[in-house]
């Protein structure tokens, strides 16, 4: 009997997930509680701000500021770890819990429909009306949902197309120049492992390409068009033909940006980080990056990224961390973010600052990216969707399904994620 | 026991015994409790939410959808391709690693200078967090810039150009192989201790009845290792059979790499698919328990065999 019980005991580890995946009560979406610029006058207490791991001490230095210029208040840095994953899930557990540990929530853009639509979030429409001219238009749409705005851009960042000088003279002016330039050289990587940066790169393609997933309004699906079709069929002749190596398949960010820093590709997608890695490299002499092209005829379009500050519904104290998160947004402490920790600001005026200039000698490419880049698609059941489409895309690119196979299946399948109740 | 049971006996002698076994239950109860509260509490839990689909749009709405979860789990090709592959990875895996395992055991086993040294270092694979030896492999086997392309290419060996963690039955290998260079050398200590629990008498009998190497090994060292060998492949297997931690680095579950975990973890915690979610590791929970019962079964009886011997 013992035995058997010892060997029950040992099986029960698998059950581990379970137990952590807590149900609740309580919350709800519905009415939101809005929250004005005012009410950020005479506050006072602590605020708690949770996000991600302090790399550069950059966040550091900026509660520091904070706490010196505003003695009633008392900021303090609660870090999450540095995978946006691991992120979310300590977030998402704490909100669940109805913790009021997070007042300042940082927010990756992708999660800010969910948590607005869990009733998680102060709505923040008037603060950020207020001063929206202040932002970059396209990271204003990554905050807004259901018509209201939910947080503050923070951060922004948008991919690049980084190409090698000694092997192409110019910057490709459309993605089939630039296929038809990487099958002549030594390729295009980019990020295919099957994971959310697919996504990305799958989204930025069908963006040039005139292509939806979501309907504006963010109800229909409308990834079932003929330019998904196309941009798929694209992506498949380009593994074909050579122009792209099979082996992106099993690419991420880093992994790709080894491969184009050993010189084994003229042409990389990734995001700015890899800029001044590159530039240490033994190719710093001999890269370049540009915005993304468009197709034939077409505009260039990205997907964005970036972090996004919300003000958790929970908080005992949200004039405080309003405050506080109106602070993060101003010029000075967004070059600093720049500056400090390559965070791209969200704020237009920083780019013409000499400063971040310096600091960011693609100052301007990189505003450029960020304006012609579009939010990806905003809905709570972001992660499903994503998935949707990695997994067609990713069967695409092994040649185990056909782009017409693939845009059916992603389309039902992210039909069944909006009907989740 | 079994002699008090069969004793026919007076009334007294049965109070006796009842009191005792009153007494025996008393002290069991506090552990019993604690198996309940850590064991059968999750247990339940995990069910009861398995019963229930729980809203993705509004936290804390739910609603009891009956089975629904399984039929959804056992009528998706996800479940089933996972399963598959969950099985072929604990197979293949822990032989090895018993093979494997059984040959270091037996040469750390053997007395020469610097054994102790030779047996501290071969736990070392088994000591690094599994997310390290995955992130590890991951850049060994990575194409061009790995090393076993580039050593492929450098001897002009065929297979320089394989996308190892990118083809279906090739990532697999992979991620089998990383497994038993981890844990070879566990299953190697937990024999070497079933090696030493082994009386020397025994040998040198054998010896002296003339017994050759292979004869001694097959005849006494192997019949007497069963009840060490059973332990360490039933820790072996459910660790197995619950791999998440080198199919999420190694490939993210692409190219036929998908293990029971895997899908668990991304229903629940990815997708916040609770119900499906929970009910997957309930089946995940199953088939372990179905495997371990299996052992025990079969294997277990070798055990009693030996000792009542």
């Amino acid at each position: 009997m013992l035995r058997y019980l010892l060997v029950l005991a040992a099986c029960l580890a698998c059950l581990g997930l379970t137990a952590c995946g807590d149900d609740d009560d309580g919350g709800g979406g519905g009415d939101a509680k809005a929250l004005e610029s005012s009410e950020a006058r005479d506050a006072s207490g602590d605020v708690g701000w949770c996000i991600g791991k302090d790399t550069s001490g950059a966040f550091t230095t900026a509660i520091e500021e904070f706490n010196k210029e505003n003695p009633k208040l008392n900021a303090q840095l609660l870090e999450l770890p540095e995978s946006a994953d691991l992120q979310r899930e300590q977030q998402v557990q704490r909100l669940r819990a109805e913790s009021s540990e997070c007042d300042v929530l940082g927010m990756d853009v992708i999660w800010t429909a969910e948590y607005a639509a869990a009733g998680w979030l102060y709505d923040l429409t008037s603060v950020v009306d207020e001063q929206e001219g202040a932002f970059i238009p396209s990271t204003v749409e990554t905050v807004e949902f259901e018509n209201s705005k939910w947080a503050l851009p923070f951060n922004t960042n948008a991919g690049f197309v980084y190409y090698r000088t000694n092997e192409v003279q110019d910057a490709p002016k459309t993605w089939e120049e630039l296929y038809d330039k990487a099958k002549e050289t030594k390729g295009l990587v980019y990020q295919g492992e099957r994971y959310e940066g697919l996504t990305v790169n799958f989204i930025e393609l069908l963006s040039s390409a005139g292509g939806k997933v979501l309907s504006d309004d963010g109800e229909t699906v409308e990834i079932d068009s003929p330019q998904t079709r196309e941009v798929l069929e694209f992506m498949r002749s380009g593994i074909q033909s050579g122009a792209v190596p099979r082996a992106v398949t099993t690419y991420e960010e880093e992994s790709s940006r080894r491969a184009f820093e050993a010189g084994n590709a003229t042409f990389m997608r990734n995001w700015p980080y890899a800029y001044a890695l590159a530039k240490e490299s033994g190719i710093a002499d001999s890269f370049e990056i540009t915005t993304f092209p468009g197709f034939a005829g077409g505009e260039g379009a990205g997907a964005l990224g970036g972090y996004n500050l919300g003000i958790s519904a929970y908080s005992d104290n949200p004039g405080g961390a309003l405050a506080f998160a109106e602070f993060l947004v101003t010029p000075e402490v967004q070059e600093e973010m720049v500056v400090k920790a390559t965070l791209p600001a969200t704020v237009t005026e920083v780019y013409d600052d000499p400063q971040v200039k310096e600091a960011l000698p693609f100052a301007e490419e990189l505003r450029k990216a960020i304006e012609q880049a579009e939010p990806r698609p905003v809905s709570p059941v972001y992660p499903e969707i994503s998935q949707a489409i990695y997994d067609n895309v990713f069967a695409v690119l092994n040649g185990r399904s056909s782009p017409d196979e693939a845009a059916s299946a992603m389309s039902s399948q992210i039909e069944e994620a909006l009907a989740r109740f | 026991m079994e002699a008090t049971a069969s004793e026919p006996s007076g009334r007294g002698r049965r109070s006796v015994f009842r009191e005792e076994r009153r007494l025996g239950a008393g002290m069991l109860t506090p552990a019993l409790a604690v198996i309940a509260l850590v064991a059968a509490y999750p247990i339940l839990y995990a069910l009861w939410l398995s019963l229930h689909q729980y809203s993705v749009i509004t936290p804390g709405l739910s609603r009891f959808v009956g089975f629904d979860n399984y039929s959804e789990a056992l009528g998706s090709s996800e479940f089933w391709g996972a399963m598959t592959t969950t099985l072929i990875f604990t197979v293949s895996s822990v032989a090895l690693e018993l093979v494997i395992g059984l040959g270091m055991a037996l040469v750390m086993h053997q007395a020469f200078r610097g054994r102790a040294l030779l047996r501290a270092v071969v736990l070392v694979p088994w000591a690094i967090l599994t997310v390290v030896t995955a992130i590890t492999w991951r850049t060994i086997f990575e194409p061009d810039l790995g090393f076993v392309n580039t050593m492929l290419e450098t001897l002009s060996l065929p297979g320089s150009n394989v996308i190892w963690l990118g083809e279906t039955g090739y990532a697999l290998g992979v991620m089998i192989l990383a497994d038993v260079w981890k844990t070879a050398p566990f299953m190697a200590l937990l024999i070497l201790a079933g090696l030493q629990g082994i009386p020397d008498e025994l040998h040198d009998a054998a010896k002296v009845d003339g017994a050759n190497t292979w004869q001694r090994f097959r005849n006494v060292t192997l019949p007497l290792l069963i009840p060490a060998i059973t332990v360490a492949l039933i820790f072996r297997t459910l660790d197995a059979l619950r791999i998440f931690d080198l199919p999420y680095v190694l490939t993210k579950g692409a190219n036929g790499t998908e293990t029971l975990s895997l899908i668990a973890q991304e229903e629940l915690v990815t997708n916040r698919n609770t119900g499906l979610g929970s009910a997957l590791s309930v089946l995940t929970f199953m088939t372990v328990m179905g495997v371990s019962f299996l052992y025990i079964r079969f294997i277990g009886g070798n055990i009693r065999a030996l000792t009542e011997d």
